[in-house]
């Protein structure tokens, strides 16, 4: 096959434009990993440019063209106004010529980090146009694509593996359009065989061809989609291999561990760590609060400010200084049967690290004498101790001579209220200012369609716990997922929320309790976000009390809603989890009944969320078929799966389609290392062998010499004949001498590398 | 087989230079200058099949002027006598004794021309000498001379008035091939040279007869590996399987199909034999030694073609040692 010659075929052309959509597919991810807008004009450039070349524009005119238009570029990217007007013109050369006069120095003295935007942006232009001639050349003149197709594969899966960037629809794209290319390409080579040998095949594509690589193709997809994928039988190994590079356990804004201190950048997966906490010894399963966040920044939680209290101090009825209820008695339209005193003991693990109280509902007493904690290295009584108790966010803290200390064990009495809802529907609302001024709190650029979604979910309703109540709903609804694995991460423009609710409806305790707060807060119902730890998992079951062992897995964070003279009472939007607060539902309803409902074990479903996952995905693919196989497919846990077993069968196809390539390599590495003269016998024939597989087989009737000057033709080499002289001397000859091998290995090699 | 396929770069120096000096003379058929080279090194002896005038003489002369031979040319007449060519005992009245005279073929080199147009008788005294290397002449038996190349022509026999050589005798000749007629640059080459003096007047000795002697004797040096001696055989029995074929090659062909590919191989300045020896000199040892059936050669077979036909299915030696 003559390689030399550049065919202008029709098929090739399409080729070439289909290598350019997997150029773009490259550009595509570009926005979501660096901080570049747009690609639009990338692309467009690309294009153009791709054009360009296609039409073999003499050089003098091309490199000109492509030079305005990424002029063009650069001033819709960076400038202002019309570029077809004098002052447009003129301003974006003069700018290119200032920024390339800076630049260049900058260049010069090495920093590379010093360079501007305009300017890197004008080096990806002409990067992208030294790709665009490299992908002509690999169509027209080599005619190999494969590895450019694996290349970017490696670099999509990287990607999608890495970073936030999604390429589950990518990898379809790249191998419904490889596919093509590398058909067609082998097409373009067996015609122009054909051709050489006197056979023309006139159609652009035949139709056998067509049907079979359409049908191919769409059933290689189909099979990729549709066949049952298993759960990766391994642990995740991403997290670890990130915190090996970053040298922490992750970034914070990429994926969380547990319970951290910053909430500001909310998003990316939830590691499952089964690290111990504390141990609880409780009444009964409760969540344990550790504190609350009243600001919402679109992104993430803040506190507004913190209004700590000089200790531990207590109130009349040796209540803490922190009110999570508005009654101390409870009011009349709360039984009193319904309000009990309960207590809990707290062991924290050696290695957790917490310097302040987790507790459930209202704090009651905390008995000083026996909390000990550990501050550098030394135990120290609970008498010894400062304490501050942040009386907006509930954050009560422990601490010695200024530092934090590590609390290790403590006691607490905590009250523990069923609601009657009925009463809560009869509430008014009537919040204080200090209520409304803090808790109403949104951002100013949440997006119209989130305060939309809040009045269309509550407007049904009359009073604010169904309200509430009707918001939790939602986020209970088929239309959400929990995933805690690849859970995006907002864009720049992005609101954390917003994009919870309307693009990737999956995600953890915190998409859920942020965005039931947003919802709330935009339905003018005071809301806050809290966090803390669930219950645990039941390791002892005693008489009165058990005892539950709580590890950074149960990290989590719900929310609590104000209801005037009751205080803030907790929601669980999270699904597959239970508000560990009780309500009764009427007074006419047996009560046992409801409370066994709503006492259902708030431990028991959540340490498993990956069980919930299931069971929903289950449903899911029942009832909406391929819809819910393509959303799997571009959903999770799978992803990484899928990518591993594609990359995996594209390189054996290509390891099989390359096995001369490889086998080659594999033989060179071989017999590079034997030094023996009698080498060359062997290397001798396996070079015949492969030449043979190259599709020129030795006749039988063929003296080697023939069958050399025929090699050496084809491949317009005379080494092959030299390397057979040798081989005759020694096999007909018996003649050997000392460096045969040696001294013809480089012609051996000349020719492994010619015959591919 | 392809005419370029053998190259001349790595000939023996001194054939290279027997080979020049002789094309100065014979424009074009460096094939057949070589062919005679390999029959005068390996012993045997050549027929030509060739219509008159296309070179054959000059050849001969310019190749026994090139090693300093003697040359004789024998014109075979339907009257020619056993004698006329072997040579004769006569009478000397002076000094009252028979006398030897020699005869044509007590030379180095002998063109027999038109060899069929003399009686079977005639041809018999020539080809038992071509055998024996020796001639009996009156009971007494001289040997002839070393080197010895008889090159012979015979007409096509189509011919009227000829004595088609006996099939069997036939291959007392190494090779059989033909000269041919000239291509149109090499005719017009041959007569620019010619236009003033004949080249061959100034054609001179490049090796001794001596060198021809040594030469013959390392000829029969070089090698030939089992696997080149079974492809010799796998060819030359093939001749006597073929369908086409009533008479195939003798084990006498082997045999001459081996030393002239010592020859080959010598001149093509290597110590061993390679199958591309065998496989060239082949068709020109074997395809005069066959007969045909009748019905093949109704059907226009010819022996060149059972030959090439035979080539061709027969594998190459060639694998593990």
């Amino acid at each position: 096959m003559n390689r030399g010659v550049i065919s202008y075929s029709l098929l090739h052309l399409f080729v070439y434009i289909l290598a350019l959509f997997i150029l773009w597919e490259w550009l595509r991810p570009i926005p979501i990993v660096t901080d570049t807008a747009e690609i639009g004009w990338f692309v467009a450039f690309a294009f153009v440019s791709a054009a360009l070349i296609y039409l073999r524009i003499p050089l003098y005119v091309m490199l000109p063209l492509l030079f305005l238009f990424s002029l063009w570029g650069l001033h819709e990217l960076f400038g202002e106004g019309t570029l077809f007007s004098r002052e447009g013109a003129s301003a974006v050369i003069w700018r290119f010529i200032e920024e390339f006069r800076q630049n260049a120095s900058v260049i010069w003295g090495g920093d590379f980090s010093g360079l501007t935007n305009f300017f890197r942006t004008f080096l990806l232009f002409v990067l992208i146009s030294l790709i665009t001639y490299l992908l002509y050349y690999w169509v027209f003149q080599t005619r190999r694509v494969f590895f450019f197709l694996l290349a970017t594969i490696v670099y999509i899966t990287v990607l999608d593996t890495f970073t936030e960037a999604d390429a589950s629809q990518a990898v379809v794209r790249i191998v419904v359009i490889g596919f093509f290319m590398i058909t067609l390409l082998h097409l373009s080579g067996i015609q122009e065989e054909e051709q050489m040998i006197g056979r023309r095949s006139k159609t652009f594509v035949p139709a056998a061809w067509l049907y079979t690589l359409i049908i191919m193709a769409t059933a290689a997809v189909a099979v990729g989609m549709f066949a049952p994928k298993p759960e990766p039988q391994w642990d995740d190994p991403v997290p670890s291999m990130q915190a090996f590079v970053t040298g922490d356990g992750g970034s914070e804004t990429v994926s969380r561990v547990g319970y951290g201190d910053n909430d500001e950048e909310l998003g990316g997966g939830f590691i499952q760590d089964e690290g111990p906490v504390f141990e609880a010894l409780a009444e009964e399963p409760v969540y344990w609060r550790g504190e609350t966040k009243d600001v919402y920044t679109g992104r993430g939680w803040e506190t507004s400010n913190e209004d700590f209290r000089d200790s531990l101090t207590y109130g009349a009825e040796g209540q803490i200084d922190y009110y999570l209820y508005d009654f101390i008695e409870p009011p009349d339209f709360i039984d009193e049967e319904d309000v009990s005193r309960r207590s809990a003991e707290i062991a924290m693990a050696d290695e957790a690290e917490f310097s302040h109280l987790f507790y459930p509902g209202q704090l009651l007493n905390a008995e000083i004498g026996n909390i000990t904690a550990e501050t550098g290295g030394e135990t120290i009584s609970g008498n010894d101790l400062d304490f501050q108790t942040d009386r907006l966010n509930g954050r009560i803290n422990a601490s010695s001579a200024g530092a934090d200390a590590h609390l290790q064990n403590y006691t607490l009495d905590y009250m523990d209220v069923t609601f009657p809802i009925h009463e809560l529907r009869e509430l008014s609302e009537d919040d204080p200012d200090g209520i409304t001024g803090r808790y109403l709190q949104l951002p100013d650029d949440l997006p119209e369609r989130v305060i939309d979604l809040a009045a269309e979910l509550t407007e049904d309703e009359d009073n604010r716990y169904d309200r509430a109540v009707a918001v939790e709903d939602h986020l209970h609804g088929p239309d959400f997922d929990y995933v805690t694995e690849d859970v995006a991460v907002p864009g720049e423009d992005e609101d954390y929320v917003d994009q919870f609710l309307f693009e990737t409806q999956e995600g953890y305790c915190d998409n859920y309790s942020t965005a039931m707060v947003v919802l709330l807060r935009a339905a003018d119902i005071p809301a806050r976000w809290v966090k803390g730890f669930t219950a645990g998992e039941e390791i002892e079951n005693g008489e009165d009390m058990n005892r539950y062992e709580v590890t950074n897995a149960n990290a989590h964070s719900w929310v609590e809603v104000y209801f005037p003279e009751v205080g803030w009472i907790p929601f669980e939007p999270t699904q597959g989890f239970d508000n560990y607060a009780d309500f009764e539902e009427d007074f006419d309803i047996d009560i046992d009944d409801t409370e066994d409902e709503n006492d259902e074990q708030p431990g028991e479903q959540e340490n498993d969320p990956f069980l919930n996952e299931d069971t929903a995905d289950n449903e899911r693919e029942g009832a909406e078929g391929i819809g819910a196989a393509v959303d799997r497919f571009a959903g999770t846990g799978f992803t990484e799966l899928i990518m591993i077993t594609l990359a995996v069968v594209i390189l054996s196809i290509g390891m099989y389609v390359n096995k001369h390539r490889i086998l080659r390599r594999v033989y060179m590495q071989y017999y590079s290392v034997f030094k023996q003269d009698k080498t060359f016998d062997a290397a001798y024939s396996r070079l015949l062998w492969l030449i043979g597989d190259r599709g020129y087989p030795k006749r039988s009737d063929e003296t080697l010499r023939e069958y050399a000057h025929r090699i050496d033709k084809v491949f317009r080499t005379s080494e092959m004949t030299k390397l057979t002289e040798v081989y005759e001397r020694r096999y007909y000859g018996g003649v050997t001498t000392d460096d045969d091998w040696l001294s013809n290995k480089d012609r051996w090699e000349f020719m492994m590398e010619k015959i591919n | 087989m392809s005419e370029n396929q053998q190259n001349h770069v790595s000939l023996h120096p001194a054939i290279d230079q027997l080979i020049t000096n002789i094309e100065t003379v014979v424009v074009g058929k460096t094939r057949e200058i070589e062919l005679s080279i390999v029959a005068l090194l390996s012993g045997g002896h050549v027929l030509l099949e060739d219509v008159p005038g296309v070179g054959k003489t000059m050849l001969v002369r310019a190749m026994a002027k090139s090693i300093g031979a003697d040359f004789k040319r024998i014109q075979f007449t339907p009257d020619l006598l056993p004698s006329d060519v072997t040579g004769v005992s006569v009478f000397n009245q002076k000094t009252m004794e028979f006398q030897f005279r020699k005869g044509p073929v007590m030379s180095h080199i002998v063109l027999a021309d038109e060899i069929n147009r003399t009686s079977p008788k005639t041809q018999a005294a020539l080809l038992e000498a071509l055998e024996e290397g020796s001639v009996t002449i009156d009971g007494e038996t001289r040997m002839l001379q070393s080197p010895f190349l008889v090159m012979a022509t015979q007409n096509p026999i189509e011919y009227s008035g000829t004595y088609p050589l006996p099939e069997a005798q036939l291959d007392r000749f190494l090779f059989k091939f033909r000269i041919g007629y000239p291509t149109k640059s090499e005719e017009l080459d041959m007569l620019g040279r010619v236009e003033k003096h004949h080249p061959i007047e100034n054609i001179q000795p490049v090796l001794s007869l001596e060198d021809i002697l040594a030469m013959k004797k390392e000829a029969a040096e070089v090698t030939a590996s089992e696997k080149v001696k079974e492809y010799i055989i796998d060819l030359v029995s093939a001749t006597r399987e073929h369908h086409n074929v009533s008479l195939g090659a003798s084990p006498r062909a082997s045999i001459a199909l081996m030393s002239a590919s010592q020859a080959y191989a010598y001149v093509q300045g290597r110590s061993y034999i390679i199958p591309d020896d065998v496989k060239y000199l082949a068709p020109y040892v074997l395809q005069h030694r066959i007969i045909l059936h009748s019905d093949a050669k109704l059907s226009s077979t010819t022996n060149e073609r059972v030959i090439k036909d035979i080539i061709e299915h027969i594998s190459v030696p060639f694998g593990d040692k």
